[in-house]
């Protein structure tokens, strides 16, 4: 029986080679992307989820209130974690844990690493095997290191690794260490990223600021004894909090703070690791969400609805060509079942491949797929059971639902009927309609957030953030040498060129530089009773023209020697309220304070999803510069950026020279909305490319099975335009209410997205309606070039056919 | 008895009103019968055919077949029944396009659920008795129209049916070719099989030992 049915179906979609071809074509390229989509979202779920302790490890947050509102942030201070301990019952494990660059320097070998400074309890609260060395407790030793095997590889070669010493560069000075343990390399779904792990005792904060409660600098992550839940333990830790925070929490009381629900003005909470790879903290509490991974998916889903449209579609347009069979099997005995089961099996077929040509396709496409959207999936995701499992699960629901819709209909149809090949009512048109209606809202609701995501991306990219981005090179000061000191030695050495207009200094990146990293750092201090929270940036004097900032009010720095001074931004001098706050001097470091020299105007020194915050620039030999700043002349960049490698490579040759100019830095930025917009793309141009092949075979069907109406009212004197006209309307009219319905989708989505952005976009109904006219337009050319042929055909001929 | 029809209506409403398609028919059909039905278009020759067949039903009425009630059955049991005993010949020839000759002969028995070996061997003697051995493997469309409904009549009568119901099987075929489907089906009734035909020819209809006539639903 099955053989017979397989035969029959083998030779139904033999028969129909262009239908066939159009439905395994779109099913397959539908279920590639899939794949891929729904690979890179599992990947992005499945980050922090390796740990085997990992129900119970939390990062701890907390959340004050300030008279600015509330706001959260992970960054504690050095004796937070053993206080914690000691006096908060139920912490089973506690670890500190900072990242920095280290410069680790083997023999000849001068790396940038990624560090980690953390406790010793860290290898056993983390799941990151030891390959080699020492396999129990792995930081007992201060003087010894974790290394992971791509580092041991990159430091050592083929040596062995174990009771090497290396030295890493902390405040400047050379640090002999021991490699202890060798792990395996951090799986890429991990959150915690590290090539060397080392004891937090040893980094180079750590003497300036043990026991001091009010300099925050590194992130906690406890584990609790299974049972003891994070609640509990958050209300366990209320009175250590009173006990440790009790000034900065009286100052916030006074300077007219609200209370938290709970009547509190600080809270220690704990975020599970789980969440940690999505959480953000920007609006002053741990806000986790998982929208990108679902988004995805969403995508991924959509895709395959669209491929699954067409597929109904064209299953129940064909099915009058096959009414006929149907009435006769019903008429030899078929029951409902068998010819259910027939036409399942049918679909179960062309599924079946599909899927395995859309597998294939995904091997062959995931090396561009990770190039272009920055995932780090592999293949072997595919060959887990639980892959294998859901693959088999989608394509039995779809097959259930796009192959069964079909063959109940078929199955239902009446006997006599079926045998004189009419189809019963038009309900199943209605169906058909609505179907299309989907698929073209979905087309356009992706056209329309492409053009949204771009138009941001490109809004945020051309943006004037207050400072010359274009002309300006950045590059970390990544060598052994002291940054004020590296810093004289460029300014000689770059003097001569005529090219080089300026170079400077400070101990922070703008944007996201080639080194990739990323960080702020701010202070707090007390002026005129009340608190202040300012970012702070030690810079060299001539930042301020190397980056072409403007002055509102005062003067810039001049000279080394304006050392006591300090310059403000305008949010730093709103927040002072002073009158004029030139004459206001800042309570910070020295028992004098700092005169504040002159106000900087605002400029965008962070990303556009912030509004511009309070900043001040620092100054002083004692404090470290990071980064140097080169302004080059709008002629020959591509040379004075050659002349600066040069310079560098020779005043540090064994340093990487990771310069780029500061627009490619704020391009990096915005990676996260680029990689999304390439996939919001990508996933519109296959929905619209799947939509048109779904409404290419219709108007094929529709004008087949129109043809004699065609040949009649030709021969009744129609012309070829209105015919067209007549046979496009339909579709036109399917595509409009499409729009209709997306569009306010489209514009939800849109804005709730760009609320993120506090300099955003205006969202034009101009996108949505561009978004309309394309899918319009592509369908129009879809369906036209075969209505117009049909059109165009001689009546007596197609009168003939009938 | 065969079959009998009490008091058969059937009908459809069409603005409000009721069109009766059958009107009161009652009829007995014994075994070993050869019935011709005749009547202008649109006297409800199809539709009785039809109901005979149990392929439509009836709106009132009584119709017991091998006394069984076919009213009163659900459409399961029905299907049981006319899949067993009953064959249809088609004006349309109505073979499947995408079998061969030897499926499309082979279909019936798939769905009586008999198995391989007999299967092959029913087949191999309707091809032998159809003189259609050479044509197993082709297509339904590259045979003639007569040779199309001898594969039709084969069909039908691979299950061993004790009744083919004809509707109109000689209307798409030229007259040797109706001829010669006529003599075989005088010849089948000869070996015991019950034959009900439709048809609008006057000769045609003599090859029957009965003629019921209908005029707009009802037997005159």
């Amino acid at each position: 029986m099955l053989k017979n049915y397989l035969k029959i179906g083998w030779r139904n979609l033999m028969k129909d080679k262009t239908f066939t071809l159009l439905n395994v074509i779109g099913l397959s390229i539908a279920f590639g992307a899939a794949i891929l989509l729904a690979m890179s979202a599992f990947f992005d779920m499945s980050y922090d989820k390796f740990h085997a302790n990992g129900d119970q490890i939390y990062q701890v947050y907390d959340v004050a209130q300030t008279p600015r509102g509330q706001e959260a942030g992970t960054s504690q201070p050095e004796p937070f974690a053993e206080a914690l301990r000691t006096e908060v019952p139920g912490v089973e494990k506690i670890t500190r844990y900072l990242q920095d660059g280290g410069l680790v320097i083997y023999g000849e070998k001068e790396i940038d690493l990624n560090t980690v400074w953390v406790d010793a309890d860290f290898f056993s609260m983390f799941t990151f095997p030891v390959l080699k060395g020492n396999e129990h407790d792995p930081l007992q030793d201060q003087a010894s290191v974790v290394i992971t095997e791509s580092a041991a590889n990159k430091l050592f070669g083929n040596e062995e690794a174990i009771g090497q010493t290396i030295n890493i560069m902390i405040n400047g000075k050379e640090e002999p260490f021991t490699v202890g343990s060798v792990v395996g390399n951090v799986p890429p779904q991990s959150s915690l990223e590290f090539e060397v792990a080392v004891r937090f005792e040893k980094n180079a904060e750590y003497a300036d600021t043990k026991g001091v409660w009010d300099s925050q600098y590194h992130g906690v992550y406890v584990q609790l004894p299974s049972g003891v839940s994070a609640e509990r333990f958050e209300k366990n830790a209320r009175s250590f909090t009173e006990l440790h925070y009790k000034e900065s929490m009286e100052a916030a009381k006074r300077d007219g703070a609200m209370p938290d629900a709970d009547g509190l003005y600080r809270q220690l909470k704990l975020l599970p690791l789980k969440d940690l790879h999505f959480t953000g903290y920007r609006k002053g509490y741990a806000e986790v969400s998982r929208s990108v991974p679902y988004l995805i998916l969403g995508v991924a889903f959509l895709i395959l609805f669209i491929a699954c449209v067409n597929f109904v579609n064209m299953s129940i347009a064909k099915s009058a060509q096959r009414l006929r069979e149907i009435g006769m099997r019903k008429t030899l005995g078929a029951q409902k079942g068998q010819l259910f089961f027939q036409f399942w099996s049918e679909s179960l077929f062309v599924f079946l491949s599909s899927m395995g040509i859309g597998v294939l396709l995904s091997i062959l496409l995931i090396d561009d797929f990770k190039s272009m959207f920055r995932t780090r999936i592999s293949l072997d995701m595919l060959a887990e059971p639980w892959a294998v499992f859901m693959l088999l699960a989608t394509i039995l629901t779809i097959t259930l639902t796009a192959g069964g819709y079909p063959a109940l209909l078929f199955s239902r149809l009446g006997t006599i009927q079926s045998l004189k090949g009419k189809l019963e009512a038009s309900g199943n048109n209605l169906v058909r309609n609505a179907l299309m209606v989907v698929q073209f809202g979905i087309a356009i609701l992706l056209i329309s957030g492409t053009l949204v995501l771009w138009g941001q991306v490109q809004f945020m990219r051309n943006k004037d953030l207050g400072y010359n981005k274009e002309q300006v090179i950045s590059f970390p000061l990544n060598g052994k040498k002291n940054g004020h000191e590296v810093l004289r030695l460029l300014k000689d050495e770059l003097n001569g060129n005529p090219d080089i207009l300026e170079v400077s200094a400070s101990d922070n990146n703008l944007g996201r530089g080639k080194d990739g990293s990323q960080w702020s750092s701010a202070i707090g201090f007390e002026h005129k009773g009340r608190n202040i929270r300012t970012n702070a940036l030690t810079v060299d004097y001539n930042y301020i023209s190397t980056l072409g900032l403007q002055m509102a009010q005062g003067r810039d720095f001049k000279s080394e020697a304006d050392s006591l001074g300090v310059l403000i931004n305008e949010a730093m001098a709103r927040q002072l309220e002073e009158k004029d706050p030139l004459s206001a001097r800042l309570e910070v470091g020295s028992e004098t304070g700092l005169a504040i020299l002159g106000v900087v105007k605002d400029y965008n020194f962070q990303g556009l999803d912030r509004a511009i915050e309070p900043i001040t620039f620092f100054m002083g030999e004692d404090m470290e510069l990071r980064y140097a700043y080169v302004k080059v002349a709008p002629e020959n960049m591509a040379s004075s950026f050659d002349a600066i490698e040069q310079t560098w490579k020779k005043l540090e040759p064994n340093a990487e020279f990771l310069g780029s100019f500061l627009d490619e830095n704020v391009d990096r930025t915005f990676q996260r909305e680029k990689t999304m917009a390439t996939m919001i793309t990508s996933g519109s141009i296959i929905a619209i490319a799947l939509s048109c092949i779904g409404l290419f075979a219709m108007s094929l069907l529709i004008v087949a099975q129109r043809t004699k109406e065609i040949g009649v009212r030709k021969v009744l004197g129609a012309s070829v335009a209105s015919i067209t006209v007549l046979l496009t309307k339909d579709f036109l009219k399917l595509v409009l209410i499409a729009f209709l319905i997306a569009s306010p989708i489209a514009w939800w989505f849109s804005d709730q997205w760009l609320q993120n952005y506090t300099y955003k976009i205006d969202l034009g109904v101009w996108f949505f309606v561009a978004a309309g006219l394309l899918a319009m337009v592509i369908a129009l050319l879809t369906v036209g070039t075969r209505t117009v042929s049909a059109a165009a055909q001689n009546p007596v001929k197609s009168l003939r056919t009938e | 008895m065969l079959l009998q029809l009490n008091n058969i209506f059937k009908w459809v409403q069409q603005g409000g009103q009721r069109v009766f398609l059958l009107k009161d028919i009652n009829l007995e059909v014994e075994e070993g019968e050869f019935i011709s039905v005749m009547g202008p278009s649109g006297s409800g020759k199809s539709t009785l055919l039809n109901v005979i067949g149990m392929l439509d039903t009836f709106d009132e009425g009584e119709y017991n077949f091998l006394d069984e009630p076919v009213h009163q059955l659900k459409e399961k049991h029905r299907s049981n029944l006319y899949k067993q005993y009953i064959g249809f010949v088609f004006q349309a020839y109505h073979l499947i396009d995408e079998l061969t000759v030897y499926e499309n002969l082979e279909m019936p028995l798939l769905y009586k659920k008999i198995s391989g070996s007999e299967r092959k061997a029913m087949v191999a003697d309707m091809l032998d008795r159809f003189n259609i051995v050479g044509k197993k493997d082709l297509f339904p469309t590259q045979l003639s129209g007569g040779q199309q409904q001898l594969v039709g009549v084969a069909r039908a009568l691979i299950t061993k049916p004790k009744l083919i119901l004809a509707d109109e099987p000689t209307g798409n075929l030229n007259s040797k070719q109706g001829e010669d489907i006529m003599e075989l089906f005088k010849q089948l009734n000869d070996e015991g099989v019950t034959i009900i035909q439709v048809t609008h020819s006057e000769k045609n209809a003599e090859y029957g030992k009965r003629i019921i006539n209908l005029l707009d639903g009802r037997m005159v």
